[in-house]
């Protein structure tokens, strides 16, 4: 007896359509990202400048005269996230530049939106993948950084004018991986390659950083900090921890405009290539 | 009583921007296997997609299991599998997980979706193999993955784009004989879109024939290629030029077969004219065999180019 004989039966059970529907994809790319071993190493990586800042807090309590050479404050924070974004860098760049590239490639896009699912499903699920990975390497250590402050020394952090630190932590965490996770998807959604889509990913930040630097150099103009997305997410952490900038920065609001017109751009670029996909294939 | 149909569309007209794609056909798809047949660019993915919601129709309407695809297209959808045929799978995902997972998409619960992937899996025969990544299956199982994560829900309707794409002669027979299977045994419809006319035949009661955006043809295999005419396959010996011209003259149409002419009589006449007309045109008929016209036949008639005579 043919082996079907046994095994196929029809399923009739079918409830009704489920109102969260991005779920599935979230947890199963995922599943596949975390499964590799050298990701793996990479999340521990980044768990590196907590340490150090956990360290630092932890000798100023001990040896209270370090603190002049080594400030335990609000802009200790700051300091920690700006370390982060970098490695939220590295982080979208191994585990976001597949996400819709690989699906362009094995033709997999047709599997999720021939299902009832919706574009904007499709997309927050992916989009929910590098949110889930950036947010646990910026506002996880950064909020916990928070609460082994409070507890290591209470004397210096449990005040009412440091309040403004748990939020400023979930803000630029949260404008971190918004903007990374979305750019990454934009262009992940542009190549049918991962590595062509990490490399361009790489190759924006980048250049537009180097390009920000010529351009300040030869016009010394704050403006210049538009082009490059670092810059902008910098000065928005200058102005939500207070720190000390050494390269230029703008107004926050014109940074927040700036990052806000590119996500914008991206969720564009995404409903363009996602509904083209549709057509084409 | 006559099956409602599950799939009906009615002077249906959809674009992409300047190029129409289908340009108001109408039919329907009844329950049973149908084919949807056609060359390259006729406008037959264009009709699956637009069930699935993915194109907006410009004029005309389309409702399947009378529920509008662009209105509640995720309702549509969970009641559809579709097997399309470009490769489709997640790189680094085993077989057993990635039908599991088309399963949830599809709405199932987890617990569900994962039982389901391995009874499926086992039905299209890669029980054994279900643990091994998609990336390392060859051509023929990756159509049955294609197959069994279009199955995993059980859908109402089957839509299989080139199914046999890219198998052997023995992948091709077993691809086809487990839609037979999907079809005759357990009771679900289906939309074979080929063009390979064999598989159509081989699988469908019903055929739709399509040509440059329009609907060819359509109906019953069986009333379509039925005994309405006779057909003689010829081969002479001889020059054959005045012979086929003389045929034409007679009202009758012919094409050149493999080894020969295939020959449409006209209405009421027989061998004996295939005969007379040789004899007159000097060429000896050294080959006839009556024969029925098959769906080939009929495709060609509806693309317009059955007869060459």
């Amino acid at each position: 007896m043919p082996i079907y004989e046994q095994t196929y039966r029809r399923h009739e059970a079918r409830g009704p359509l489920r109102r969260v529907r991005f779920w599935p994809i979230t947890r199963e790319a995922l599943r596949l990202i975390l499964a590799r071993r050298w990701f793996l190493a990479l999340l521990a990586a980044a768990g590196l400048p907590f340490v150090v800042q956990v360290i630092r807090i932890y000798v100023v309590t001990r040896f209270p005269q370090a603190n002049q050479f080594l400030p335990v404050d609000g802009r200790l924070f700051g300091e920690l996230l700006a370390w982060q974004a970098l490695f939220t860098m590295f982080i979208t760049i191994f585990g976001g530049a597949g996400l819709v590239a690989n699906d362009l490639r094995t033709g997999a896009i047709l599997v999720y939106l021939s299902r009832p699912l919706t574009r904007r499903d499709y997309v927050i699920g992916k989009l929910g993948v590098l949110l889930a990975l950036n947010l646990a390497v910026t506002l996880l250590p950064g909020l916990m950084l928070y609460l082994v402050a409070l507890s290591l020394a209470p004397d210096l952090f449990w005040k009412w004018s440091l309040a403004w630190i748990a939020p400023a932590v979930v803000a630029q965490s949260l404008a971190i991986s918004i903007v990374m996770s979305l750019v990454a998807l934009a262009v992940s959604s542009l190549s049918r390659s991962a590595r062509v889509a990490g490399l361009g990913f790489f190759g924006l930040l980048i250049g537009l950083e180097v390009a920000r630097g010529i351009l300040y150099a030869l016009y010394r103009r704050p403006e210049t900090a538009l082009l490059s997305l670092q810059a902008d997410l910098r000065s928005l952490g200058v102005a939500l921890f207070g720190l000390t900038e050494r390269a230029v920065t703008l107004p926050w609001a014109y940074a927040a405009a700036m990052l806000v017109t590119v996500s914008i751009a991206c969720l564009l670029i995404l409903r363009s290539r996602v509904r083209a996909v549709e057509i084409v294939q | 009583m006559a099956e409602a149909p599950l799939v009906e569309f009615k002077d249906l007209c959809v674009s992409y921007g300047p190029v129409q794609a289908l340009s108001g056909v109408s039919g329907a798809f009844l329950p049973g296997p149908t084919g949807l047949l056609g060359p390259n660019g006729a406008g037959k993915t264009t009709l699956l997609k637009t069930l699935l919601g993915f194109l907006e129709p410009e004029r005309g309407s389309l409702s399947a299991f009378g529920l509008d695809p662009v209105r509640q297209p995720l309702e549509v959808r969970r009641r559809i599998g579709y097997m399309p045929e470009v490769d489709c799978h997640l790189p680094g995902m085993t077989a057993a997980a990635f039908v599991a997972f088309a399963g949830e998409l599809s709405g199932m619960p987890r617990d569900e979706a994962v039982s389901r992937a391995h009874e499926v899996l086992y039905y299209v025969g890669l029980g054994e193999a279900r643990y091994r990544t998609v990336d390392t299956y060859s051509t023929g199982m990756k159509q049955r993955v294609k197959l069994a994560q279009a199955l995993v829900h059980d859908p109402d309707l089957l839509l299989l784009d080139e199914p046999t794409n890219g198998l052997d002669p023995a992948g091709r027979e077993e691809m086809l004989a487990l839609v037979r299977d999907v079809s005759d045994r357990r009771q679900m419809s289906l939309i074979l879109c080929s063009h390979l006319l064999r598989d159509v035949e081989q699988v469908c009661e019903n055929v739709i024939v399509f040509n440059l955006g329009r609907v060819a043809a359509s109906g019953r295999i069986a009333d379509l290629t039925g005994p309405r005419r006779s057909v003689y396959d010829v081969r002479v010996k001889g020059d054959p030029a005045a012979f086929l011209t003389d045929l034409k003259d007679h009202g009758c149409e012919w094409r050149e077969g493999e080894d020969g002419y295939r020959v449409f009589m006209s209405d009421g006449l027989g061998p004996e004219l295939i005969f007379r007309t040789a004899r007159e045109a000097g060429v000896q008929v050294r080959f006839l065999r009556p024969g029925a016209e098959t769906l080939e036949d009929v495709f060609l008639r509806a693309l317009g180019h059955e007869a060459e005579g």
